[in-house]
């Protein structure tokens, strides 16, 4: 019997005395970082003839839309990229530029989406992406309206959209937004 | 920082399913008859210390050890973790219990009857993490295509007081039964099961993706967690609640021991069958529908602009209802199912060092099974034992435990007697005391009691 004790107490010996831990440093979380990547989709729109007329058969050069939007500030200080991606499709045998203009609250102009975007006549599929700089991103989370303005370029040939025109100006577009949850 | 990684350590590490299996039928400790009622008690009365008759903190986290993330090894945390995220199965659990004996005592009513009674505090955090939630949090959104499934989402927290009394009869010389009726009060429930659903980014038509929330079916019951004045909650609020104050329930316990050959020994509980009304601080959230959404449709008509945002807004609420729920609930406490053979060999114990427990051999070897179901996801172990009765003074049992947490838990019990003071330690995964950060649970139990026996 003292024997089988000896055993179970020197099994129980070695077992707490070979040492608690092995080197664990939790300093490191200082150095953890969490990268993700999320995806929004944006804004879409499939603007045809009608929409480039106005009730005269004249032609409007210019058109515009508003998102009035509150944008929740709490990830801010995680982002560290925001890119746009858009996607545009152009049967119309002109040209146009879209831009998206941003305003506060106040309404006062606080940032432009730069560069253009520029839909050339009878284009395929063209993928325009606009990256946010690191420095601009707060402007974001001021905004209040989103504006989108699209613009008809003027013909080169001097011809004028009808409203038999069956072309259509086709936008879609989405927001990838790049966050880096830092511990320190 | 520091202080961060470590409680994120203790979450990890402390407390396992509430498996209790070096305990169990151990030593023919009182504590063995809150595992099993209808287990054999020999001694003539006994009372635990008290706020020291059993201290049980058990606990652990499926998915990686502490040690694999902060291992002072060179290789950078990010890689540590990405490493520990690969290796996460399609969904992990993490539990921590404890357990406080306030008072606990029993005495023989007759050669026939044990009786035994007391009061302890239990704590239970029980949370099972989808695979895909863990992606979605770590990664993000990106991955085109892909079902994020809050499927297997759901947790659950307990803090309450049990009051107990139970019976431990004798029929005959090879059947022992065993029934303890309780009564929980309840300070605090969160309780989340069986939510379905699923977030996806896929390609669109009418946009380059949409986004759907699909199926989305989940419930949040919560009772004494959410309250309009925090000032109450100070640790006497918590006291009372425990102590009568709470949300009532009851339950059942109930266990055999069954010597069905002159050696073996066949024994199994149920523990908790029970139930918690939940009726006072009750606020739970519902969130049920689907929703569907592929951007901002501009129409460029300024004779009838539209408000997106809000409208957008509005149709999210109509389409995927939150409903916060304010009626009483019923809360079922998760069930325990032991189960267990042993053989018997060895000497029988005789008069010189066993005179007050005539008829036992001095070995024991089997197998046990623990089962706890009801609670977030289903939890089962297996346990080979050997337990030796050295003398009357002193006995140990060696345990070998396969559970989800790992495949080689060794655990370890000794019991001690001096006079009528007695001690018991328990503890497992100790072949991870080289090094305790690597264990992916824990399970501790100490108490000491005053036991009296009868003279023979």
């Amino acid at each position: 019997m003292m024997k089988a004790l000896k055993i179970i107490l020197g099994i129980f010996a070695i077992l707490c005395f070979q040492g608690c831990t092995k080197p664990i440093d939790f300093d490191q979380i200082d150095a953890a970082e969490i990268k993700a990547n999320y995806i929004l989709t944006q804004a879409y729109f499939n603007l045809g003839s009608s929409n480039f007329l106005d009730e005269f058969g004249i032609e409007i050069p210019l058109q515009n839309d508003v998102i009035q939007a509150q944008i929740s500030g709490s990830s801010q200080k995680h982002i560290e990229k925001i890119e746009f991606t858009f996607v545009t499709q152009n049967s119309f045998d002109r040209a146009f530029n879209v831009q998206i203009v941003l305003f506060d609250a106040a309404q006062e102009q606080i940032y432009t989406f730069k560069p253009t975007i520029q839909i050339p006549a009878y284009s395929g599929e063209i993928t325009t992406t606009i990256e946010i700089p690191k420095e601009d991103i707060a402007v974001i989370f001021n905004t209040e309206y989103f504006s989108f303005f699209v613009q008809l370029l003027p013909s080169t040939d001097g011809s004028v959209i009808s409203l038999n025109d069956d072309a259509t100006l086709h936008f879609k577009s989405y927001v990838e937004l790049f966050l880096n949850y830092k511990t320190a | 920082m520091k202080n961060l990684a470590f409680l994120v350590f203790l979450i990890f590490s402390i407390a396992n399913a509430q498996n209790k299996q070096i305990l169990y039928d151990f030593a023919g400790l009182p504590q063995t008859l809150l595992i099993n009622p209808g287990a054999e008690v020999s001694n003539k009365f006994y009372f635990g210390f008290p706020l020291f008759s059993q201290v049980a903190v058990q606990g652990g986290f499926t998915g990686f050890s502490a040690y694999d993330i902060f291992a002072d090894d060179g290789i950078n945390i990010n890689t540590k973790i990405s490493d520990a995220i690969k290796g996460f199965g399609k969904s992990e659990f993490t539990e921590l219990n404890q357990q406080l004996e306030v008072l606990s005592g029993g005495f023989l009513l007759n050669e026939k009857m044990y009786l035994s009674f007391g009061y302890y505090q239990e704590t239970t955090i029980l949370a099972k993490i989808p695979r895909d939630v863990i992606a979605l949090l770590y990664e993000g959104n990106s991955d085109i295509n892909r079902q994020y499934s809050i499927e297997k989402l759901s947790a659950r927290a307990e803090l309450l007081g049990v009051f107990h009394v139970g019976i431990s009869k004798k029929i005959n010389e090879k059947w022992q039964i065993g029934a303890r009726a309780k009564l929980y009060s309840s300070a605090l429930n969160v309780n989340s099961k069986q939510s379905t659903g699923s977030l996806a980014t896929t390609f669109g038509s009418n946009n380059i993706y949409k986004q759907q929330l699909e199926n989305i079916d989940f419930l949040l019951q919560t009772s004494g967690v959410f309250f309009e004045d925090t000032d109450v909650l100070t640790p006497a609020y918590y006291v009372k609640k425990m102590f009568l104050g709470g949300n009532l329930g009851l339950g059942i316990d109930l266990g055999f021991t069954h010597h069905f050959k002159k050696q073996w020994t066949v024994s199994g509980s149920a523990i908790d069958l029970g139930f918690i009304y939940n009726t006072q601080d009750v606020k739970s959230y519902g969130l049920k529908g689907d929703f569907e959404v592929d951007g901002f449709d501009l129409n460029f008509d300024d004779q009838d602009p539209s408000d997106y945002w809000n409208d957008l807004e509005d149709r999210f609420n109509e389409e995927l209802v939150l409903d916060t729920i304010t009626s009483k609930y019923i809360s079922t406490r998760p069930l325990k199912l032991n189960a267990a053979v042993n053989y018997a060999f060895g000497k029988k114990l005789d008069n010189c060092r066993f005179d007050k427990r005539p008829g036992l051999y001095s070995n024991k070897v089997g197998v046990q099974l623990f089962s706890n179901v009801g609670a977030v996801h289903t939890y089962l172990a297996a346990t080979l034992f050997f337990e030796r009765w050295f003398s009357k003074n002193f006995q140990a049992k060696i345990t070998y435990t396969a559970d989800p947490y790992s495949f080689k838990n060794l655990g370890m019990g000794i019991a001690t007697q001096l006079g009528p003071v007695n001690l018991y330690v328990l503890a497992d995964n100790l072949l991870n005391l080289n090094n305790l950060y690597a264990a992916k649970s824990v399970n501790i139990q100490v108490g000491l009691n005053f036991i009296f026996y009868d003279k023979y």
